[in-house]
């Protein structure tokens, strides 16, 4: 007959399974009741807000789609809010990849879907052509960000879209496109990624031209240096920053509420307006939650083990 | 049609287009990339090793000479430059979008050969009738059909009322296989495969996150606010008793979750991470050295 196992050798060999169990019901269940948490915005995310909100309607922003799928639970969120606030603010994009050969794909695929949503509203399509342009997947993205610091023209040279009434056509003949040859020639870059093409962008192009992030929450803190010394606007890391933009699309900066609270504030900005009675929701809100449960999980289990091991160590000092 | 060494504007390495002189470059560089090539092809072994060494050189020499030869400002188009500095300055930067067209081409390249590669070693395998062999019909099938449905796609978007298909309610049989295949299967596997490291850390988090040191105490208690920091509802708890005690305390308002963490990640995580990343630079300057000057033998050495 086996020794019965002490308190603190119990808590140190939970079976995994039951770990998992609970791991899947807790990030499972409250994707169900998506509530509002609580939330005060990073000085980061702010920055990020206020840069997109300065550009004028009507430029044109290059924006960079390093993401797929594998970190859709932070991407694909960021990406949506950054297209609804640039949609909203009639600000063209210029999409391009460097990082994945379906990144182009996904992205078209999420404008699609974004251009459903505002026409339920009875909002105008955000057109192909007219609106932005799909540049495409560049295999080599260190030469190729490289060449944009020199001539995006020359860089993007052969490279087509779909143009209305015309097919497949050089996309410098659209319209968002003319008179701008250097990367200085566009108010702003933005890359959303899930991959090291945020670090090439600072590497090749700071300096040239302001650059904000959106990044998943492992790349944070590396981003966190370009932020400190200033190599980049703005970034929005993780669920976090995706879950501080939403907030900001809804209550803007500085900006006073329908019961005339203003939400955020920041001595650094005037008054920047949101979208308050659009849809501002999106994953930020459906996932947050469940962060907190996760998170509050892994802390648990820390403890758990580390309680068992005290337990363990003071039982065998006896 | 466009081409690599084609540009509106003329210098020495783009032409305008269909001049003389862009058809002359292009046959030209197809000439000397079919001899290069039967060259190498042909050449003795121990004569290749110069050749990529020498190719090598040329091809990183060019990158160290853009960033560090002095180019000249705010040189017009139709301007033509002064002297020799700025001639080889404006000469280099030229030279610039048909290098990275030709690194990309090349590194596109690589899809071929990594197709070619799958192939050949899958066909083997399904001929064979070696282990798992059914894995490889599974394999060639999804790349097959993937390759067909996208091909397809992207065809029937081509015409003048391609950004038609952009909604959904104008596709047809080849667009909903394409969604089908990469949104429905591709990319929702992909996903799922990036998910299950949240059950690795977990586990490991579970298991081997003791404090058996001093050092293991700090970086916890480290980690643990930060990770809290990032739970908004903890944080607003948190700083809310915190303002409550302080009662417009500047010194005791230091002590809210958010100004602790962020006073981490501004001083050491910002500061630990740069030291990283200069000690990655580094290597990598390094390696990027031996590479241009061929004294590296693994890897992509000939």
């Amino acid at each position: 007959m086996q020794p019965q196992k002490s308190l603190g050798e119990k808590l140190q060999s939970l079976p995994k399974q039951v770990l998992y169990l609970i791991l899947i019901v807790l990030t499972s269940v409250p994707l169900f009741f998506p509530v509002k948490v609580p939330n005060e915005p990073l000085e980061s995310s702010i920055d990020l807000y206020a840069s997109l909100m300065a550009v004028k309607p009507g430029e044109t922003v290059l924006l960079a789609s390093d993401w797929t799928n594998s970190t859709r639970g932070e991407s694909l969120g960021q990406f949506n809010s950054v297209m609804r606030i640039l949609m909203r603010h009639n600000v063209n994009v210029v999409l391009y990849s460097t990082g994945d050969a379906q990144a182009p794909r996904v992205a078209q695929d999420a404008i699609a879907k974004l251009n459903q949503e505002r026409m339920a509203t009875g909002k105008p399509e955000y057109k192909r052509w007219e609106n932005f342009v799909s540049v495409g997947f560049f295999p080599n993205g260190e030469a190729t960000v490289n060449g944009m610091g020199t001539s995006v023209r020359a860089s993007f040279n052969g490279k087509k879209d779909f143009a209305p009434g015309r097919g497949l056509t050089d996309v410098y003949e659209s319209p968002i496109l003319k008179g701008r040859e250097k990367v200085s020639d566009f108010p702003l870059l933005i890359v959303v990624t899930g991959s090291k093409t945020s670090n090439i962008t600072v590497e090749r192009l700071s300096g040239k031209v302001p650059i904000a992030f959106a990044v998943t929450g492992v790349m944070g803190p590396e981003t966190g240096n370009f932020y400190q010394s200033q190599q980049i606007v703005g970034f929005a890391s993780g669920l976090k920053g995706l879950y501080d933009l939403e907030g900001l699309m809804e209550d803007g900066v500085n900006t006073p509420d329908k019961s005339g609270n203003v939400v955020v504030k920041s001595s650094k900005y005037g008054p920047i307006p949101g979208f308050p009675g659009e849809k501002n929701d999106g994953q930020g809100r459906a996932y947050y939650p469940t962060l907190h449960f996760a998170v509050g999980l892994l802390i648990l289990a820390v403890i758990i083990g580390n309680v068992g091991m005290f337990l363990s160590r003071a039982g065998g000092r006896k | 049609m466009n081409l690599i060494l084609q540009s509106k504007v003329p210098n020495f390495w783009a032409q305008p287009f269909n001049s003389q002189g862009l058809w002359m470059g292009v046959i030209g560089g197809l000439i000397v990339g079919i001899l290069l090539f039967l060259g190498l092809m042909f050449m003795p072994a121990q004569f290749r090793r110069p050749v990529v060494t020498f190719c090598t050189f040329i091809g990183g020499a060019y990158w160290v000479l853009l960033y560090i030869f002095p180019a000249p400002i705010d040189l017009q188009k139709t301007e033509m430059p002064t002297g020799p500095v700025e001639s080889i300055g404006k000469w280099l930067t030229d030279a610039n979008p048909v290098v990275v067209s030709i690194s990309g081409t090349v590194t596109a390249f690589m899809l071929g050969l990594g197709i070619f590669s799958l192939l050949s070693i899958h066909l083997k395998r399904i001929s064979r009738r070696q282990k798992d062999w059914v894995y490889s019909v599974v394999l060639l099938v999804s790349l097959v059909s993937m390759t067909f449905f996208g091909y397809a796609d992207y065809i029937s978007r081509q015409g003048p009322e391609g950004t038609k298909l952009d909604l959904q309610a104008n596709w047809g049989l080849v667009n909903y296989g394409r969604d089908l295949l990469f949104d429905g299967l591709l990319q929702q596997m992909d996903a799922a495969m990036f998910s299950v490291i949240a059950f690795y850390i977990l586990s490991a988090a579970y298991r081997a996150f003791r404090i058996r040191s001093v050092e293991a105490t700090i970086l916890l208690s480290t980690a643990l606010l930060v990770i809290l920091s990032l739970m908004g509802a903890v944080a607003f708890i948190w700083n809310g008793s915190v303002q409550h005690l302080a009662n417009g305390n500047d010194f005791l308002l230091n002590f809210q979750l958010t100004e602790i963490a962020g006073w981490i990640r501004r001083t050491f995580e910002t500061s630990s991470l740069r030291g990283i990343a200069f000690g990655v630079g580094i290597g990598a300057l390094a390696m990027g050295l031996r590479i241009w000057l061929s004294l590296e033998r693994t890897g992509g050495g000939a």
